[in-house]
């Protein structure tokens, strides 16, 4: 079968690395009406007229239309979690990205818990994927209210949104199902 | 007139036994392995194949274009061969080619193969063919002030089982799924895996409380509910209608076939715009490739009419969301199925009888070999994992792209309604 040679039961390993760093792309720069809107804490939106749908961060063309979304809406900074994930304690050696450990960074401390979620802020017909900040993972659930936790001088950077954090008035009246959701 | 195209018929299935490290062979000895392996099956020559369409993950294993040397391996050598690469969704499309290039009349034998040999990589998923998917994207967000931390936490919720874990807490919220029926299922691919040579997490008599005791990833996925990495291959030979009724004893039809794509579900779309799907466990395009692929088959009632379905399902929760989508059970009610064992190997609707994606995953062939376990039970040749029913319609499904590509074909003991 094939053309499997007996007398080589084993490959050879060779090793070797390869650089993926060096490439230049193209990017249509919508982004950055985006991030202007962060630096006055406003979450910038565009919107199809086809069918009302408004994408955060803009977007040039809709997915389902396939109309050029040219108007330009701001969405509330307060939404739904619509999904979410529970972290279990972080471990150094455990958070690992491009070959740096995120505790030996500082960046999550051991034993921390952190919970990324989906918002959907209000006005907004998608999700954005943002840290669940100042609760307790015991409270957290699909549908909890949350607003933005915006940082305390933004620049205009992605990072200007450090996360969500509950709305203790809005959070009440979820049943023990929606709670385990 | 417009000339109609030709019936086309699985008529040989050929796989590599699947594990974390084929250190035994190399990439094209492997792919060599399934070709002839399906060869014989088909009672073929080599000489006979008239093309070959192949595939594997992009970049994977640091190998770019790998079909550049499995060429004379697979003896390919003064033929046309073409190479495929949608993601998950690779060897799904690799054999929906080989059917459309042997219905269009061009060729009467075509091979469709695909593979993945993860462990050429230190990585899994290897840095060079996973960081690609979204390379561009990545690197415009960092020179946005997406930070490290961003990045970092990204990788807690972990690639595809990211998207996979947020997928499913959408599902198990709006359907009423415990992270018990996650356990089940997973429990049943591995018990089912246990019964197939080629499959590579095998675990006879695995029940859902050993599941249940692996430790949890990120709510609500534990260790075993995850696929494995697997090196392996799998090959399928087609041919037309006019060579299978010369040549061919076990024909089975590919009746109808779809591939339909929804728009990104991946959170970032190009250019780091938000994308316009809530749920990523809609699957829009699953529910249109069904669709246009029963309708092609014939099929009116997916519920009587499919025997068995080979569903790519790396993780539990996607057996049941797209078993829904393909039309075989009520939105939010599969889970239901697992309760009452209908998904098992003897039951009224199996679900992955091989073991499927999730106790198998060598990523490139995994949606091929959806499609070869599919004509296997179609035919009563699937050993040990025979669901023990007389199969007349199976499916294979394949999830790829952003999460957004999928690939649908219906197989049977009898060609479709009709030619097209």
């Amino acid at each position: 079968m094939g053309y499997i040679k007996d007398e080589r039961p084993t490959t050879m390993m060779v090793g070797g690395s390869w650089n993926i760093g060096a490439y230049k792309y193209k990017a249509n720069g919508l982004l950055d009406e985006y991030l202007e809107g962060l630096k006055e804490k406003k979450l910038i939106g565009s919107m199809c007229m086809g069918c009302g749908k408004v994408i955060v961060p803009p977007r040039l063309v809709c997915g389902r239309c396939h109309r050029e979304m040219t108007e330009r809406v701001v969405v509330s900074d307060k939404g739904t979690v619509t999904t979410f994930v529970v972290s279990p304690p972080i471990e150094k050696g455990k958070v690992k990205a491009m070959g740096m450990d995120a505790v030996e960074l500082g960046l999550f401390t051991e034993g921390e818990v952190i919970m990324p979620a989906y918002v959907q802020f209000d006005g907004a017909d998608c999700n954005l994927n943002l840290l669940i900040l100042d609760a307790d993972p015991k409270d957290v659930c699909v549908g909890m209210r949350v607003e933005a936790v915006w940082a305390e001088n933004p620049v205009g950077a992605l990072s200007d949104i450090e996360g969500v954090r509950p709305i203790p008035m809005e959070c009440g009246g979820l049943d023990e199902n929606q709670k385990k959701g | 007139m417009r000339k109609k195209s030709r019936h086309v018929a699985v008529v040989g299935c050929g796989q590599t036994k699947h594990s974390s490290r084929r250190r035994d062979v190399t990439l094209p000895e492997m792919v060599s392995q399934a070709v002839f392996a399906a060869l014989e099956d088909a009672k073929i020559d080599p000489g006979e194949v008239d093309a070959f369409m192949v595939g594997n993950m992009q970049g994977f294993g640091g190998v770019a274009q790998p079909e550049q040397w499995i060429g004379d391996w697979i003896g390919a050598s003064d033929k046309p061969v073409i190479r495929i690469a949608t993601g998950g969704t690779t060897g799904g499309s690799v054999g929906q080619a080989a059917y459309y290039a042997a219905a269009s009349g061009l060729y009467d034998v075509v091979v469709g193969t695909a593979w993945e040999k993860h462990s050429d990589s230190a990585e899994p998923g290897a840095t060079t063919g996973l960081m690609h998917v979204g390379l561009a994207n990545v690197f415009y967000a960092l020179t946005k002030g997406f930070s490290l931390k961003n990045v970092m936490t990204a990788s807690v919720a972990g690639a595809a089982a990211g998207v996979a874990v947020y997928q499913a807490r959408f599902y198990m919220n709006r359907s009423g799924c415990k992270i018990e029926h996650l356990d089940a299922v997973a429990a049943k691919c591995r018990r089912n895996a246990a019964k197939n040579p080629y499959a590579h997490l095998q675990w006879p008599g695995c029940t859902p409380e050993d599941i249940a005791a692996t430790e949890l990833i990120a709510y609500p996925f534990r260790y075993g509910h995850v696929c494995p990495a697997s090196d392996g291959a799998s090959a399928i030979v087609v041919a037309s209608e006019d060579f299978v009724r010369r040549r061919c004893e076990k024909p089975v039809w590919i009746k109808g076939l779809a591939s339909y794509t929804d728009e990104e579900n991946n959170l970032q779309a190009e250019n780091w715009s938000g994308v316009g799907v809530l749920d990523p466990s809609e699957q829009m395009g699953c529910r249109v490739s069904a669709m246009k692929a029963y309708e092609m088959a014939g099929i009116k009632n997916p519920r009587e009419e499919i025997d068995v379905a080979e569903i790519y399902q790396p993780f539990p929760s996607q057996e049941l969301i797209f078993a829904e989508r393909c039309g075989l059970f009520d939105p939010g009610t599969a889970w239901r199925a697992v309760e009452s064992g209908d998904i098992e190997i003897e039951g009224k609707m199996p679900l992955d009888p091989s073991g499927g994606v999730n106790a198998t995953n060598a990523i490139g062939s995994s949606a091929l070999q959806r499609i070869l376990e599919a004509a296997l039970q179609v035919r009563g040749d699937a050993g040990e994992h025979q669901v023990p029913k007389k199969v007349k319609n199976a499916i294979a499904t394949g999830w790829g792209g952003n999460t957004n590509y999928i690939t649908f074909t219906v197989l049977g003991d009898e060609p479709g309604p009709r030619r097209w």
